[in-house]
C-alpha cells in the first residue's frame, strides 16, 4: 500500500520507470543489475512493446540479473591458481604467500570466473492499482521485497507499507480502531476443562499471553 | 510501537483470524456472504500448519490430507495451538480459487485463480486476459477482506464472548472425535 501519490507522479509513470530501467550486463563484468522492464517483455526496458497502463492498473516488472559462481567451481579454480603461484614462487626460491597476496589472487580468480559466467535473469511482476491504492508484487522472497520497496520508493517518491493483519485492520475499520488493533491480545481457544486439567503447562506454551481467561 | 511489538500483534491477530475462519467455515458448511449479501464459498483444503509458543518454546505441526478433516491439526488446537498457515479454497458460481495464506503477514503463496485463456483471439484486446486475471485475483482478495472485516467486527464486539464459547466447544468436539 503506497502513501498517497499525486497526479504528477501518476501522469509520469513511464518516464519514471525509464529513469530506473534495467541495464543489461551481458557484455560487462557487473555481478548484479536490477531495474524496471516492460510487463509484457523482459527484454524491453524502453517500453516500446507496450506502456505500463493496463485498464485501471499500472503493470511493470522488476528484473534482476545476477552473475553467480558456484562455490565448488570457485574452490577448484582457486586451488589451480594457488598451486600455479606456489610453483612459480618455488622457482624463485620463495615458500610463502602473504595474506594480501592471497587476497589479490582470490580476486583475480573471481574476476576471471565472473567474465566467463552469464548473468541469470529473474523477473517479478508488479501491478499497481491506484484506484484502491494497492500494489501487488509476485513474490514473497524477503530480499526481493526489500529491493523492490527501495526501488519503488526511489522511482515514485513514496513509501510502501505492507498490508499485514494490523495494517489491513486499520484500513478496513478506520483509524479509530488503531488502538484496539495494536493493543490486540489473543483469546484462548482451549476448552475450559483442558485448561483446568492443564495447570502445569508452562506460560511459554501459551502464546496468548494475557488474553481472555477460559472461565 | 516498536517493529517487534507490531510483528507480535500481526501474528496474534492473523493466527486468531485463520483459526476462526476454520471454525466458521465448518459451522456454516463453507458458505459465506459479503456485506452486500454476495454468497461465496470457503473451505480449508488439504494442508494446515498450527503453531504455539515462541522462541525456544515454539512448536509447529504441519498436517496434510485429502479433505478438510485434518484431525492432527485439530488436536493441536486442543493444546493451545492456532492456525499459522492454511491452504484455502474459495468458490463463487462454480469457479474455484486456491491460495495459501500466512498468519503473520497475510502473504499469499500458490495463488491459483480460475483458468484464464491467454491465447488471444482475433480482434481481442491484448490486455484482455491480464484484466480478467486481475479481476479474478481481486475477487478472491475481496472475499478475504470481507471475512477479515466480519472477524474484526465480531472480535471487538460484546458478541465475541458467545463466539469464543462456541469455538471452544468446537475445538473440544472435533478433537474429542479423533480416532
Amino acid at each position: 500500500m503506497p502513501d498517497d501519490v499525486g497526479d504528477d507522479v501518476l501522469s509520469n509513470v513511464q518516464l519514471r520507470l525509464k529513469r530506473f530501467a534495467f541495464v543489461d550486463i551481458d557484455q560487462s563484468m557487473e555481478e548484479r543489475s536490477f531495474g524496471w522492464v516492460c510487463f509484457d517483455d523482459l527484454l524491453d526496458a524502453e517500453w516500446t512493446t507496450a506502456g505500463p497502463e493496463k485498464g485501471p492498473y499500472l503493470a511493470f516488472s522488476l528484473r534482476l540479473d545476477t552473475r553467480r559462481i558456484p562455490p565448488a567451481v570457485f574452490k577448484k579454480h582457486w586451488m589451480i591458481a594457488l598451486r600455479q603461484r606456489m610453483a612459480q614462487l618455488a622457482g624463485e626460491g620463495k615458500k610463502f604467500l602473504s595474506k594480501d597476496q592471497k587476497t589479490e589472487l582470490r580476486d583475480q580468480v573471481r574476476q576471471r570466473l565472473l567474465m566467463r559466467s552469464l548473468p541469470i535473469p529473474a523477473v517479478f511482476d508488479v501491478v499497481w492499482s491506484p484506484r484502491d491504492n494497492r500494489v501487488y508484487l509476485a513474490t514473497t522472497n524477503t530480499k526481493i521485497r526489500t529491493l523492490f520497496e527501495e526501488l519503488f520508493a526511489q522511482t515514485f517518491e513514496t513509501e510502501l507499507e505492507a498490508l499485514t493483519p494490523v495494517i489491513l485492520g486499520v484500513e478496513l475499520l478506520g483509524e479509530a480502531a488503531e488502538g484496539r488493533l495494536t493493543g490486540f491480545e489473543g483469546s484462548l481457544f482451549v476448552p475450559t476443562r483442558e485448561v483446568a486439567a492443564d495447570v502445569a503447562v508452562p506460560a511459554a506454551e501459551n502464546p496468548l499471553g494475557s488474553g481472555e481467561s477460559a472461565s | 510501537m516498536s517493529l517487534e511489538t507490531l510483528k507480535a500483534k500481526d501474528l496474534a491477530l492473523g493466527q486468531e483470524f485463520l483459526t476462526w475462519i476454520w471454525f466458521r467455515s465448518e459451522r456454516s458448511n463453507g458458505q459465506w456472504q459479503t456485506q452486500d449479501g454476495v454468497p461465496f464459498g470457503l473451505t480449508f483444503e488439504g494442508r494446515v500448519m498450527v503453531q504455539s509458543g515462541e522462541g525456544d518454546y515454539l512448536e509447529t505441526a504441519v498436517c496434510s490430507g485429502p479433505g478438510a478433516e485434518l484431525h492432527e491439526a485439530k488436536s493441536g488446537l486442543l493444546r493451545g495451538k492456532k492456525v499459522h498457515q492454511a491452504k484455502l479454497r474459495m468458490e463463487e458460481d462454480g469457479h474455484g480459487w486456491h491460495v495459501t495464506i500466512k498468519a503473520e503477514d497475510f502473504s499469499t503463496a500458490g495463488f491459483k485463480t480460475p483458468k484464464v485463456e491467454f491465447r488471444l483471439e482475433e480482434g481481442q484486446d491484448p490486455d484482455g486476459p491480464f484484466l480478467e486475471k486481475m479481476y479474478l485475483l481481486e475477487r478472491a482478495l475481496l472475499f478475504f477482506d470481507q471475512m477479515f472485516l466480519q472477524f474484526l467486527k465480531l472480535r471487538f464486539s460484546p458478541q465475541w464472548a458467545d463466539e469464543l464459547r462456541a469455538i471452544r466447544r468446537w475445538v473440544d468436539a472435533t478433537a474429542g472425535s479423533l480416532p
